[in-house]
């Protein structure tokens, strides 16, 4: 078990959250990790950062969550926060048809700028706003199909599906890493290494690949 | 299009009846205790007492309608400069501020520009800009009506400057500064210190914050990293090991001059000397939060160490600590070297494209002050 001050879990994830402006990303946050919803936040300027510790396949898991500035221009500074995560959510506002056209521009700054196997989900945000929908459920699901990603539709709002979204794609990198560490080795040092987090858990920068002390106990 | 704002402000109905701070925000939670509430009058009434005596010195440094300005300026760069240090009293920092930034040649150089470029451009920003209208100073209650006077010149400002300099467009961020400045003028007002500032009208031009790629952005997070290291090598240390990188706290604090998620109190006080010495002041007040914070900040493991960068203390936040003390660190030949060595490293920043249509006819006006 990693420790780090009073803290104690099995793994953990760094997972970015991405997506044009306003769609959603930083109420996503507030509920998963404060249970917080604010229809007066204020838009991101560069990153936040914060942390949650669950329950995932019976494991501890600290997920580590850098959200970003939707805005373009800022992809300047925000895309170097895509290295060393090993899983991205990738919001949409199902009210805007547009952040879902722009999906794929994000998919290929993903590709240039993270880690080759890094997870991704699909997100549809604002379903409360049922009577403004213009992005089809359909629609988003075959498309992420298409892509190989997965796929939920929430609402930060009324707080439907925000937690299972969380859950599922860190349940996959769950999956992922446990199925690797099993594969390169029956050596249980060697697994026990990956459980520890040296080769899996990230640090904050883009410099912070390997051994960020907050992983290595 | 612009009207006084004070009338208004006072035509339409508001949103709701809170209890709002000395500067028009709405209180977090109006659980104030009777003693708490006490304290605060008794501290506001001393306030108001130096305020007044205050005012009557600038009102004679500034002459009426700031007439007697330039000659004070020219004649006591140095009072003026001490006087700004110490805050300018806030019934005159609307003027003043246009007085130092050099926007009132501005304004005056260009009569109608304003107007031509609200009423008749069409921006491709528009509709970025309405997306980001509330989501700026949410809790003031100026810009909290929906359409309400404080969006709609919010709009105004930001739209207008889009089509200024089409290059810059809009950024995330600029909506902050806009809003600074619209409590403290009228719209006309702001835009002009908006172009003084982004354009270089007296400082150096803040517009590289803004392009793409944001390189300024990057230049000043290159030259803050290595001051930090140099004036608080163990902080520095610090953060190497635990991987922070001023890109996670500092970038906020130079593209909206700590006007993002700071005391108001205390960014004004901030704006007051940076528009009077220019962006030094921003790197100044960073390393003044981090010295003040340093023997906490150093214990901290990654993740504390981020919260605690990005939520400093109010006892951090005073203003009469903190600007002394950020005063007296001393940086500007290192700040100059530093720019000289990112710049060998990494190119002179310059604009994609050459001037642009619309600067032709106002960029030699700034430039002849
Ligand atoms: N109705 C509804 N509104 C939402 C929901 N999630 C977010 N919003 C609103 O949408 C607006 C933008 O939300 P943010 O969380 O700031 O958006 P963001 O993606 O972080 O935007 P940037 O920081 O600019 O990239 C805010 O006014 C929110 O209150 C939702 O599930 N339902
Ligand atoms: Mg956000």
């Amino acid at each position: 078990m990693s420790r780090r001050g009073d803290e104690e879990y099995d793994y953990l994830f760094k997972v970015v959250l991405i997506g044009d402006s306003g769609v959603g990303k930083s109420n996503i946050l507030s509920r998963f990790t404060r249970n917080e919803f604010c229809l007066e936040s204020k838009s991101t300027i560069g990153v936040e950062f914060a942390t949650r510790t669950l329950e995932v396949e019976g494991r501890t898991v600290k997920s580590q969550i850098w959200d970003t500035a939707g805005q373009e221009r800022y992809r300047a500074i925000t895309s170097a926060y895509y290295r060393g995560a090993l899983g991205a959510l990738l919001v949409y506002d199902v009210t805007k048809p547009t952040t879902f056209d722009n999906v794929t521009r994000w998919l290929k700054e993903l590709r240039d700028h993270a880690d080759a196997n890094i997870v991704i989900m699909l997100i549809g945000n604002k379903t409360d706003l049922r009577h403004l929908r213009a992005v089809n459920t359909e629609d988003a699901q075959s498309y992420a199909e298409r892509e190989g990603l997965s796929f939920i539709e929430t609402s930060a709002l009324e707080a439907t599906n925000v937690e299972k979204a969380f859950q599922t794609i860190l349940g996959e990198i769950y999956r992922i890493i446990s199925k690797k560490s099993l594969s390169s080795s029956n050596d249980s040092a060697a697994a026990a290494n990956i459980k520890e987090g040296k080769t899996i858990a990230i640090g904050g920068s883009e410099t912070a690949t390997t051994n960020k002390p907050c992983c290595t106990s | 299009m612009e009207r006084k704002r004070s009338d208004d402000y006072e035509s339409g109905p508001l949103p709701s009846p809170r209890a709002l701070d000395r500067f028009g925000f709405v209180k977090p939670d109006a659980n104030t205790s009777e003693g708490v509430a006490k304290t605060n009058r008794s501290a506001y009434e001393y306030e108001k007492i130096k305020e007044r005596r205050r005012v009557r010195k600038w009102r004679k440094m500034i002459g009426v309608g700031g007439s007697d300005w330039k000659h004070y300026l020219r004649k006591k760069p140095n009072v003026v400069k001490r006087r700004i240090r110490k805050g300018i009293p806030d019934c005159l920092r609307g003027l003043v501020w246009q007085l130092i930034s050099g926007s009132r040649d501005l304004l005056l150089m260009n009569p109608g520009v304003y107007e031509q470029l609200v009423i008749y451009e069409t921006s491709a920003s528009e509709l970025d800009i309405i997306r980001d209208i509330s989501r700026t100073f949410p809790s003031h209650v100026f810009f909290q009506q929906r359409h309400g006077p404080g969006q709609r010149s919010l709009y105004n400002v930001l739209k207008a400057y889009s089509v200024f300099d089409r290059d810059v467009g809009y950024v995330q961020g600029m909506g902050f500064l806009a809003g600074l400045l619209l409590l403290y003028m009228s719209e006309e007002d702001a835009f002009w210190l908006l172009v003084a500032l982004l354009k270089g009208a007296v400082h150096a031009p803040m517009e590289g914050l803004y392009l793409a790629g944001l390189p300024l952005v990057q230049q000043y997070l290159f030259q803050f990293e290595r001051l930090v290291r140099e004036h608080l090598p163990k902080l520095g240390e610090h953060f190497s090991e635990e991987m922070i990188n001023p890109s996670m706290y500092a970038s906020q604090w130079f593209i909206t001059v700590f006007s993002y998620s700071f005391p108001f109190h205390l960014a004004l006080r901030i704006w007051d000397v940076f528009l009077y010495e220019g962006v030094k002041i921003v790197f100044k007040v960073g390393l003044a939060l981090l010295k003040y914070c340093h023997d906490d900040l150093v214990k901290l493991p990654f993740e504390k160490l981020i919260h605690g960068l990005k939520n400093f203390s109010e006892d951090a936040m005073n203003p009469d600590t903190l600007l002394p003390l950020a005063y007296s660190i001393k940086i500007t030949k290192r700040l100059e070297e530093l720019k000289l060595e990112y710049e060998k490293k990494n190119g002179k920043i310059t604009r994609s494209r050459e001037i642009s249509e619309n600067e032709k006819p106002i960029l030699p006006s700034i430039q002849s002050n």
